[in-house]
Order: C-alpha cells, then sequence, then structure tokens
C-alpha cells in the first residue's frame, strides 16, 4: 500500500478517535460517576446494550489500527533498510489482526452472555 | 570592540580523531561579514582554514555555516547583527565534514538531482525547439515563485530534524523542488514527482518541525512546500495533469 493510503487511514483513524474517545470519557465519567462505571457488572451491563456493544467495537479498531501505525511510523525512521522496514510493515498487520481478533472475542463473549457475572 | 573573537571548528578527517575549537582574534572593521573575519584569519593568522565560497553577496550558497549555532551563509550574516564580539563558526550539521568549514554535499545534490529539476513534458521536439513563448499567468507563477529562489545552499537540509535520523529522507530542499516543479503550468512530470515521494521515506516523514524556512537565507518556505505537496500526494493528482495540456493548447502560434 502506498505510504499516503496508510496516512490517510492515520488521520482518518485519528479524527474518528477523538470523537469515540470523547464520547466513551463522557459515557464512562460523566453519565456514569467513574467509580460506578468500570465495575465488572456494569461493564457486562454495557455490551448488552447493541449500539454501545458496535461502539465499543469500532472504538478497538480505530484506536489499535490508529496506534499500532503510529509506531510503525515511528520504526520506519529508526532504520532505513528495505528488510526492517519490510519487517516492521508485517509485524504491524500481524499486531492489529491479534489485537483487533482478541478485543473483538471479548467483546463477542460479553454480548453472547457467555461471561458470568461476578 | 577591539577584536572580533572568531572561534573556527577546526577538523581533518584524515589528522584529527575529533573536531578542535581554535580562537582568532580579528580586528573588526564596519559591515564585516563572518565571511570577512574568516577570509581575515585564513589570509593573514591560519593559512590551513578550509572554507567554501565564491559570489559574496548570497547568490552562490557557497558558504552554508553554523554561526553561533544557527545555520547561515557567513557572507550574508554581519558580525554585528550576532549582537557581541564573538563568533563561533562551525561546519553545517547533517552533512559529512570534508575538512573545517566545508562540508560535502553530493548526496544534497543528488537527492536534488532524484527530484527531477526540470520541466517533463511529452513533445519533447517543442521543448527543443520551441515554437513560441511560454506564457503563464502571474497567479501560476506565484504559486511555485519563492520556490525558483533556492541557492541550493543546503542551510535548510542541515537544520532539519528529520534528515538527521532518516538519511533516506530527501530533505527539505529537495521536496520544495519537486512542489516547485510539479506547480509549473508548463510541466508533465507531476506524477512522476509524486510517485517519487510517496515512499517510507519520503514526503510523509516531515514532521513540519519548520527549522527549514526557518533559517532560509532566501525567504524561502520549503516547509510550506512540503506540506501543499502533501496535499497533492493525498489527492494522486498532479497540480497540472489537466493544466500542462491546457497550457500547451494555448501557447500562441507564430
Amino acid at each position: 500500500m502506498k505510504e499516503s493510503r496508510l496516512m490517510l487511514i492515520q488521520y482518518a483513524t485519528a479524527v474518528a478517535a477523538v470523537a469515540l474517545v470523547s464520547v466513551h470519557l463522557i459515557m464512562q465519567g460523566v453519565i456514569y460517576p467513574y467509580a460506578t462505571a468500570i465495575s465488572f457488572n456494569n461493564i457486562l451491563s454495557v455490551y448488552k446494550n447493541g449500539f454501545y456493544a458496535i461502539f465499543l467495537e469500532a472504538l478497538l479498531v480505530v484506536v489499535l489500527v490508529h496506534g499500532f501505525n503510529g509506531v510503525r511510523i515511528i520504526l520506519q525512521e529508526i532504520r532505513q533498510t528495505k528488510p526492517w522496514s519490510q519487517m516492521v510493515d508485517a509485524g504491524t498487520v500481524v499486531a492489529i489482526i491479534v489485537t483487533v481478533a482478541y478485543g473483538t472475542r471479548t467483546v463477542i463473549l460479553a454480548v453472547f452472555g457467555a461471561v458470568s457475572p461476578a | 570592540m577591539t577584536h572580533v573573537k572568531l572561534t573556527v571548528q577546526r577538523f581533518d578527517p584524515f589528522r584529527d580523531a575529533k573536531p578542535r575549537m581554535v580562537e582568532y582574534a580579528i580586528p573588526p572593521r564596519e559591515g564585516m561579514t563572518v565571511l570577512d573575519a574568516l577570509l581575515y584569519a585564513r589570509d593573514y593568522l591560519d593559512h590551513s582554514i578550509a572554507l567554501r565560497f565564491s559570489c559574496r553577496q548570497a547568490s552562490c550558497g557557497s558558504c552554508g555555516m553554523k554561526i553561533n549555532g544557527r545555520p547561515r551563509l557567513a557572507c550574508y550574516t554581519q558580525v554585528a547583527e550576532l549582537g557581541g564580539d564573538k563568533v563561533v563558526a562551525q561546519p553545517m550539521d547533517n552533512f559529512a565534514i570534508i575538512k573545517d568549514l566545508v562540508t560535502d554535499l553530493e548526496s544534497f545534490f543528488a537527492r536534488h538531482k532524484e527530484m527531477m529539476p526540470h520541466l517533463i513534458r511529452a513533445d519533447t521536439g517543442e521543448m527543443e525547439n520551441p515554437s513560441a513563448e511560454y506564457l503563464m499567468k502571474p497567479e501560476e507563477l506565484e504559486k511555485m515563485l519563492q520556490f525558483t529562489y533556492c541557492i541550493k545552499c543546503g542551510l535548510c537540509t542541515s537544520s532539519c530534524p528529520t534528515v538527521a535520523t532518516d538519511p533516506d529522507f530527501p530533505g527539505p530542499q529537495a521536496l520544495a523542488q519537486a512542489y516547485r516543479y510539479a506547480m509549473d503550468p508548463r510541466d508533465e512530470g507531476g506524477e512522476k514527482r509524486l510517485e517519487l515521494v510517496d515512499g517510507t521515506h519520503g514526503v510523509w516523514r516531515c514532521h513540519f518541525a519548520g527549522s527549514c524556512s526557518y533559517v532560509c537565507p532566501k525567504g524561502v518556505d520549503p516547509a510550506l512546500g512540503i506540506q501543499l505537496l502533501k496535499r497533492h500526494v493525498m489527492s494522486g493528482k498532479a497540480p497540472h495533469e489537466e493544466g500542462a495540456k491546457v497550457f500547451a493548447a494555448s501557447v500562441p502560434q507564430k
């Protein structure tokens, strides 16, 4: 993929992350008091709301893509060899896939009630 | 002020293990530039000082060096404007030192050349034997005019933090020139240049520190050129892809 496409993804996810993280923080810290919001049972109940489950999945993807792509950019500047460049690119793709898959697994388990309340 | 304390960084890679600072006392005179002081030191105090210079009027870009910590042209910097009697002359950063204040600009010019700093057109016959004068509108000229003032002194590249850490980054001078030619309404090679700079170590590695624009002695704003270049790279369209065709059609016939 061209670097300009990767940078477009970086900018788009940055804008999306600002919006999503803002809504997330408002919901977790303002609408619900913070201490209540992070209780295990409350978190599980949040996933029962289909809209919020999709919202959290979107937040997961946006933040991970933005974060790992950002790390990729920093690592690309450290060395200039082709093997290093390819390794960093491949590592970024793997890291995104693995972490998104693991996060999605958590979301799915919570949505379908596979995690028991405390 | 009885004397100007001129400190010169001396280093011969074939003889010295590390650079050393040598101080010279220069009798001041009105309007004395740092280049004048250096030439006085070389002519009357130490013939072995190596420095590069030519035009003495900020046109050739040969005497770029770090003066009191900031990249400047020695011929364009008066001792009086430095605000004291101490002048420290060092070679430009981000370039290998050939000797003392002379740096190796080979990679710098190679980067410049990579950007194809010339007009590219399909009608080579017309280019070699133009049938009429090639005219352009003032507003078209304005988009690229400041970038044509570049004298290739290397000061912008020596001040660039990205060049310092990423040797494959083309640098502000080369990227600003890529923009300059891509914006030329007579040019049809914009797309090639956009592809050239759209790599892992290309235009996107500019973090917009802006030091290149800060140190340019000719008032060019390479940082601006790079950001504008990014916009065209992002859209994937050369600024004059269509414009050049229109321009070619508008060339008045004899």
